[in-house]
């Protein structure tokens, strides 16, 4: 394997916590790139990402992984491909607050399935329990039904540790 | 003059939040300065005023070019380009510049919220692009500040 090649990049929309992931694991302060929202999104929350997030982590092994993560609105489509041009996976976080989390992940999924049918994805649920909106099993029939078998994690991506398990849970879904 | 005013009128209480109520007469308002900076300066042959974050405001196109993504395009690329700056303490990015065979781009920020992209017709003298592409970008900040103060 390339170490050029040890990109993975999170993705999800907007609010779903890729900004929050990446800085709680990086072992230096990321690369931001946050603006002020001015639409409609500004009723969700303050600042958005629109060009990237950069960081990266080492592994106990001395592995160094580059981390990026996607602006999540469709308007910066553009850069999902720019971002995932070479990279090793996928991490798809949804925000289980957000109004048809499912739907959205289907999105996602769809959006990168050329990525990720060449690569890998590891899906990442946060907000869990704030609101009834879904739960796990919700998404994992949904899964089901596509015929789909990804892991699938409830997270917080205020946690360090969160973020490392579905870091490991993606290598390891690449290394088979 | 008078749409200045009736901007100015209508925003004296008002802070960012109530911007978009005035967005329409705004965008009239930044139509009207872009067809003035084509019109000034024949070197360049479109303009576009998006807000920082990458939605379009106001534009002056040629045909067939989509406002929508060039404005996340130009926001994604002046975001990094600032990145870049302040990470090698080079202080406040005045503008970038992107030079192609086919003509140039110019990307610059217009006030707190707004990005004022150019673009010019081939082999022309960048000089005279970027002293108007400058002015506008000055005068559509003044604008916003009167909008918000």
């Amino acid at each position: 394997m390339n170490m050029v090649n040890d990109k993975i990049i999170f993705t999800g929309p907007v609010g779903a916590g890729k900004t929050t992931a990446i800085s709680s694991i990086s072992d230096t302060p990321p690369v931001s790139t946050d603006v002020a929202c001015s639409g409609e999104e500004r009723a969700i929350k303050d600042t958005t990402t629109v060009a990237m997030d950069y960081s990266y982590i080492e592994l106990d092994n001395g592995r160094r992984i580059h981390l990026y993560g996607t602006p999540g609105q469709q308007r910066f489509d553009f850069m999902w491909d720019v971002l995932t041009n070479n990279g090793l996976g996928l991490v798809l976080l949804i925000n289980n607050n957000n109004p048809d989390p499912v739907g959205q992940m289907e999105f996602y999924l769809d959006a990168f399935a050329d990525f990720i049918r060449k690569t890998g994805v590891v899906i990442g649920i946060t907000q869990v329990g704030i609101s009834d909106n879904a739960t796990l099993a919700d998404y994992q029939s949904k899964l089901m039904e596509r015929q789909q078998i990804y892991p699938l994690f409830e997270i917080d991506g205020r946690s360090k540790q969160d973020v490392r398990i579905m870091i490991h849970a993606l290598l390891a879904v690449l290394s088979t | 003059m008078d749409v200045i005013q009736e901007i100015i009128d209508k925003s004296h209480k008002a802070d960012m939040n109530d911007l978009e109520r005035y967005s329409k007469v705004l965008k009239a308002k930044l139509e009207i300065m872009l067809a003035e900076l084509l019109e000034e300066c024949s070197d360049i042959n479109g303009a576009m005023v998006s807000s920082t974050d990458g939605l379009a405001w106001a534009r002056k196109l040629q045909e067939g070019m989509d406002e929508n993504r060039f404005s996340a395009m130009s926001s994604a690329l002046l975001a990094l380009s600032d990145n870049l700056v302040r990470e090698t303490h080079q202080g406040q990015i005045r503008k970038v510049l992107l030079e192609s065979s086919g003509g140039n781009v110019l990307i610059l920020h217009a006030g707190k919220i707004l990005i004022l992209t150019v673009f010019t017709c081939e082999n022309v003298n960048i000089g005279m692009s970027l002293a108007h592409a400058n002015k506008t970008a000055e005068d559509i900040s003044e604008l916003m500040e009167q909008c918000s103060s």
